[in-house]
């Protein structure tokens, strides 16, 4: 009896104690819940012939037809290798950098440096795509390119006809997303590693161990759960991709397909005059699904590897 | 974290879907109450002294005026006495045009007055976004009806029945080259002289000996050589064609024609001998830009009555203009601007009555094309059809610019800005009734029964139209693959569908 009315007693007030904690988890949740559960509706859409007149609910079921052209089209196997490649390269090399970055970011003792050289890498993200693809314009075009007018002429190299020549494609996007993208990424594993107890430098220094030891044998170790996890973040979104990067960079020109045609430009082209959008929420809906396959997929393999660095 | 536009807007629809009930009872509010009460009885409607309805008028537009609101009120004066409807003017940035009224559409907003494209016009009536206008222009129309003229109405018409009105202004357009005048005159050019490409490329060749630079640059960003040279009627989007504007109505693939295989030879034999601007496909400048730097001489361009005084003005320097192919009137060129009802509304009767006002009554045409006179513009002395800015105004800092007039209902009805012809109205009707028809003038496709192969084959077209018609690239290496791809992404299934669509239409319209 006693002790019923004490856990109630205590466990009203662990309530009243963490109420305001809840109070502040409950605008994040409403933001969710409208942002990202309620649209979940609209999944209905990707299996409707949508008319405006009878409305969405009432439009008619077409089953799997919106999403035929994904996968009817000779470039099906193009766009999808493509998006897959430039995703996993993105991973790959984003990660390694930004690690890269954020360990040198912490080495520096400085303050005031460390912060200016933060801002100037990050300074890229916060840049328009738009402005991106033309300071890249500059460097490539053909008649006035920085790279075709002042470069290749001192090296003695013919001008390239960058924008029709799809096999330098890929190293341009690659280098033009690290650019722009290494700086964000890398302050989560800035705040991990200054998050690490001091003391474990201390007691490597004592020991001996030089600075490179101390970054393999602590550093690489104590962010690895961070590691993880954004990569597993990143393989979610394996099968989107960054549009601006692929539409706007290589000025929509049709001579580098091959090598920049991914899902959404895809998209995007095959329907700007249809303007379908069952087909556009089709295509939404197809890479949301392969994307959460491969989290639970990635998830499953990191657990049976090491059970604390899984996310779920 | 970016998306494509097009896998976002599901996001956005969830979004708008939930809100369609908040919106849905805003749309009730008091003017609509009334509205239910009235629409019962058109005739009670239009009697005087009826409620004072209040119509929502959407239309693209590139600012909003700050002087908007003042104009409004002119033209709700004349409305209230007319028709006893007030109008609200919504002006939608261009850009964001297509987009905003989608969502319009999705969450049933009120809306009851509006600007169509003929670019997205079949779509939308297959879409079933706009109420079919017959029966209410037969009661309210007649204006609409004598400002365009029958034929041209006619071309507006989907399934047999009207969804929208053609705007009254150019309804065809003539094919050709728009020059730099001072290069013209300093290398004795006669451009009465220029009538086919091969003359042209004998021009080219005169100015690129003597200037040095590329002289054909593109008529805008993103637009191939070949989009202004139509010598076949593109039935909606080139996407299976009529040669010749006819062609007994049989469609054919444009890329396997030999004429267009001849076009692009020729484009890239003047890509090699540097008359194009070799930066073309990928080219952000507008001709106007290129011409002021000196970086260009002429343009493909369709034309009008007046076209190279509009030219001039838009490139600071005086231009003229050579016809290639004589005038034409197609679909595409009648239907381009039109006002249609949407389904949205619960107005349609004050809706169309208004659009009547746009059709035949000029002080409504002008205060929406030149705002309030002796404010925006005053009559220039001694000419009734002609206006100027008033003392220390021009067009940056007058507060009403919407030189938009060809959107506005009947632009015939507009006063002619001081600098061009004043009797360009009658030059363009003319023009008008001149101008040879397509065969197929008033077929639009519509393209949802092919919808899957619709989206392949526009990749495929994205992909290789630019590179091919700018010259970038060889044809004889590059046009048989583009044709092999169109043909794995089912162009002949979208052509085999044009062609029982069209046929469908010519019984239609010899039945009737």
């Amino acid at each position: 009896m006693t002790t019923t009315t004490l856990a109630r007693r205590s466990k009203r007030r662990s309530l009243r104690r963490f109420l305001p904690l809840y109070l502040m988890l409950v605008p994040g949740l409403a933001y969710l819940a409208v942002n990202n559960y309620l649209p979940l509706f609209g999944l209905a859409i990707a299996f409707k012939d949508i008319n405006y007149r009878k409305g969405i609910w009432n439009s008619d079921w077409i089953g799997f037809r919106n999403f035929e052209y994904l996968f009817k089209t000779s470039d099906a196997w193009l766009i999808t290798r493509n998006t897959l490649l430039y995703n996993a390269a993105f991973i790959v090399l984003g990660l390694a950098l930004a690690v890269a970055i954020a360990i040198l970011l912490s080495e520096i003792r400085n303050r005031f440096a460390s912060r200016l050289y933060q801002s100037i890498i990050l300074l890229p993200f916060l840049i328009s795509i738009i402005l991106v693809s033309y300071l890249v314009y500059a460097m490539l075009s053909m008649d006035t390119g920085f790279l075709n007018k002042s470069v290749l002429p001192v090296l003695g190299l013919d001008p390239i006809d960058w924008y029709s020549e799809p096999k330098y494609w890929p190293f341009i996007l690659t280098a033009v997303h690290l650019w722009k993208g290494a700086g964000y990424s890398c302050i989560v594993f800035l705040a991990a590693i200054v998050g690490i107890d001091p003391e474990y430098y201390e007691a490597a220094k004592l020991d001996g161990a030089s600075k490179w030891m101390q970054i393999r044998k602590i550093t690489m170790p104590m962010i690895t759960p961070v590691v993880i996890m954004l990569t597993l973040l990143g393989i979610g979104r394996i099968f989107y991709s960054d549009f601006g990067l692929f539409y706007q960079v290589p000025m929509n020109s049709g001579a580098l397909f091959e090598t920049t045609n991914v899902i959404d430009t895809y998209v995007f082209r095959g329907l700007m005059q249809l303007g379908d959008i069952g087909m556009s929420s089709a295509a939404g809906f197809y890479q949301s699904l392969v994307g959460f396959v491969l989290v639970l997929v990635s998830n499953y393999v990191v657990r049976t590897i090491n059970k604390e660095n899984a996310l779920f | 974290m970016k998306r494509s536009a097009a896998a976002s807007s599901a996001l956005l629809l969830g979004l708008t879907l939930a809100l369609s009930a908040c919106s849905g009872s805003n749309g009730s509010d008091g003017s609509n109450e009334g509205s239910a009460a009235a629409s019962g009885g058109a005739s009670a409607s239009a009697a005087p002294g009826g409620p004072v309805e209040e119509l929502t008028v959407a239309f693209p537009s590139t600012s909003t005026p700050k002087d908007m609101q003042m104009v409004e009120d002119a033209i709700n004066r004349i409305a209230e006495q007319k028709i006893q409807a007030r109008v609200k003017l919504n002006p939608i940035s261009a850009g964001e045009w297509v987009q905003q009224t989608n969502l319009m559409f999705t969450s049933n907003e009120k809306l009851d007055l509006m600007f169509v494209s003929g670019a997205l016009y079949n779509n939308m009536v297959a879409k079933d976004q706009l109420v079919p206008l017959d029966e209410l222009l037969d009661r309210y129309g007649d204006g609409i009806k004598t400002a365009i003229g029958e034929d041209y109405l006619q071309a507006a018409k989907v399934n047999n029945k009207i969804y929208a009105v053609p705007t009254v202004r150019d309804m065809a357009s003539s094919y050709g080259v728009s020059m730099r005048k001072d290069l013209v005159d300093k290398y004795g050019i006669d451009i009465g002289a220029i009538k086919s490409l091969d003359d042209l490329g004998n021009v080219l060749k005169t100015v690129k000996d003597g200037e040095g630079f590329a002289p054909l640059i593109p008529s805008s960003p993103g637009q191939t050589y070949l989009e202004n040279y139509l010598f076949y009627d593109k039935l909606g989007d080139g996407i299976g064609v009529l040669p010749n504007y006819d062609n007994g109505l049989k469609v054919t693939n444009l890329y396997e024609m030999p004429e267009y295989k001849e076009l692009l030879t020729r484009l890239r034999d003047w890509y090699q001998k540097g008359y194009i601007l070799k930066d073309s496909a990928t080219s952000k400048s507008t001709p106007w830009e290129l011409i002021r730097s000196n970086k260009g001489f002429a343009y493909f361009a369709g034309m009008k009555p007046g076209f190279a005084a509009q030219e001039s003005q838009a490139a600071g320097t005086a231009m003229v203009a050579a016809e290639l192919l004589p005038p034409v009137a197609m679909t595409g060129t009648v239907t381009g601007a039109m006002w249609g009802v949407p389904v949205n509304t619960k107005l349609e009767d004050k809706a169309v009555q208004f659009l009547n006002l746009m059709y035949s009554d000029k002080d409504v045409v002008n205060l929406l094309d030149w705002g309030i006179e002796g404010t925006h513009y005053v009559k220039t002395a001694g000419q009734d059809n002609v206006i100027e800015y008033p003392a220390g105004v021009d067009s940056t800092t007058s507060g009403y610019n919407m030189p938009l007039g060809w959107m506005f209902g009947n632009q015939f009805l507009s006063y002619v800005m001081k600098g061009n012809d004043p009797d360009i109205w009658k030059t363009t009707d003319e023009f008008n009734k001149a101008a040879s028809r397509s065969k197929a003038l008033g077929f639009g496709f519509d393209p949802t029964p092919v919808k899957t192969e619709y989206a392949a084959v526009s990749n495929v077209i994205t992909q290789y139209e630019m590179p091919l018609e700018t010259g970038s690239v060889d044809p004889e290496k590059v046009l048989p693959e583009f044709i092999s791809k169109l043909k794995a992404a089912g162009i002949d299934k979208i052509i085999a569908e044009k062609q029982k669509q069209l046929d469908e239409w010519a019984k239609a319209n010899s039945a009737s």
